[in-house]
């Protein structure tokens, strides 16, 4: 039986003036992620512990949190992982607090929708009716396809925090990959929510969301294809 | 975002950690360096314009002293720095090394140690030639 300390930063803004850290001592045999250590501590310890999940596989992105000092998948973050079994589990910074470990995702995902993450088509199209793509099309969509909108790259921009209406690497990550989609024939529907001063133009390469990334994936590639074809379309009217 | 907002939502924690961020910082911070040095430089030139040569003397009498010739290397380093990460930064918006920024960063910044250690030679030959004391003057 080994045993791992949570550290967690509690908040309520109901009642609470301040934030503060609680300890949890969890007792656990074989392998214990930090999702379990706070299903653990919720069933057993404090009931009042708010957090966020779903999927328990790395797959939904709910669960995004800062961890010993990263931005980490709770449920993908083994506590044999950290120093020690010390577990220092915080709410991603620099995100409105609802509760806990709970941020307000709610700019974050207006964002995401502002840039039309779908694919549009010039004629309607028959939904029975496959788009062809040939495989060396799609490998172009191999890295920004596995983005699970958790917002740890959001969450990590100093653009984001100081232009409150910048996209954000996320949503501009989705931007990048429908507008590298051969199927996609946006032309110039979805440009202009992202060719301007709250998009692409935004982001000062500070590749913070790089390193953030629980998905190891790159959002300033992403963001720098954008702005390149931003700026040939504006000087050569060239679409794709 | 009021105090306890701030407090709560972790602003300011972590995330100094990629080198990213602070060659962003420091660029910036090399940028309004230069800026500032920029118009300090026009004044002090105009200044023969508007208040005679002796003005002029004067402050490149007091430019001359050691401690000036060291302040000078650190602006050759503010424009080292500031230049070479720009290349840098240029390279990423032509799409190119984004993978490999801070392997990118670090050669940027060894050319820029080279440059710095070559103005650095000159300066301390400088100072020791035209300064009997050495940098002994500086106290």
């Amino acid at each position: 039986m080994s045993e791992a300390r949570f550290r967690i930063k509690r908040f309520d803004p109901a009642s609470d003036t301040a934030p503060r850290y609680d300890t949890f001592v969890v007792p656990y045999e074989g392998n214990l992620t930090v999702l379990e250590g706070l299903f653990s501590i919720q069933e057993r310890q404090d009931g009042s512990l708010s957090f966020r999940y779903c999927c328990r596989a790395a797959v939904c992105g709910s669960c995004a949190m800062y961890i010993n000092g990263r931005y980490r998948l709770a449920c993908q973050t083994n506590v044999s992982q950290l120093p020690a079994g010390d577990v220092t589990v915080e709410p991603m910074p620099h995100l409105p607090l609802v509760r806990d470990l709970v941020c307000d995702m709610t700019d974050f995902f207006a964002k995401y929708e502002y840039i039309k993450p779908w694919l549009i088509r010039d004629e309607a199209h028959d939904p029975e009716r496959e788009i062809p793509q040939s495989p060396k099309a799609r490998r172009k969509l191999d890295m920004p396809i596995d983005c699970i909108l958790c917002g740890c790259c959001y969450s990590s921009c100093p653009s984001v925090w100081g232009e409150e209406n910048y996209l954000g690497p996320a949503a501009l990550l989705k931007a990048y990959r429908f507008e590298v989609d051969s199927r996609d024939q946006a032309r110039r529907e979805r440009l202009p929510n992202f060719d301007n001063e709250r998009g692409v133009y935004r982001c000062h390469t500070i590749t913070n969301c790089m390193e953030a990334c629980p998905k190891e994936l790159n959002p300033t590639e992403g963001i720098q294809w954008l702005k390149g074809a931003a700026v040939r379309r504006r000087l050569f009217g060239r679409l794709k | 975002m009021s105090p306890v907002d701030a407090a709560a939502t972790n602003v300011g924690a972590g995330n100094w950690k990629g080198l990213g961020m602070w060659a962003w910082l420091l660029f910036r911070i090399a940028g309004i360096v230069l800026v500032i040095y920029l118009f300090a430089h026009i004044g002090v030139i105009s200044s023969a314009r508007w208040s005679g040569h002796s003005t002029l003397n004067s402050a490149l009498t007091l430019f001359d002293h050691p401690l000036f010739v060291l302040l000078d290397l650190l602006l050759v380093w503010a424009v080292l720095f500031h230049a070479l990460n720009g290349v840098r930064i240029l390279l990423m918006d032509f799409g190119l090394g984004i993978h490999r920024h801070k392997a990118v960063f670090v050669v940027c910044m060894a050319v820029a140690v080279v440059g710095l250690g070559f103005f650095a030679l000159k300066a301390f030959s400088y100072i020791a030639a035209h300064h009997a004391g050495g940098l002994g003057g500086l106290v």
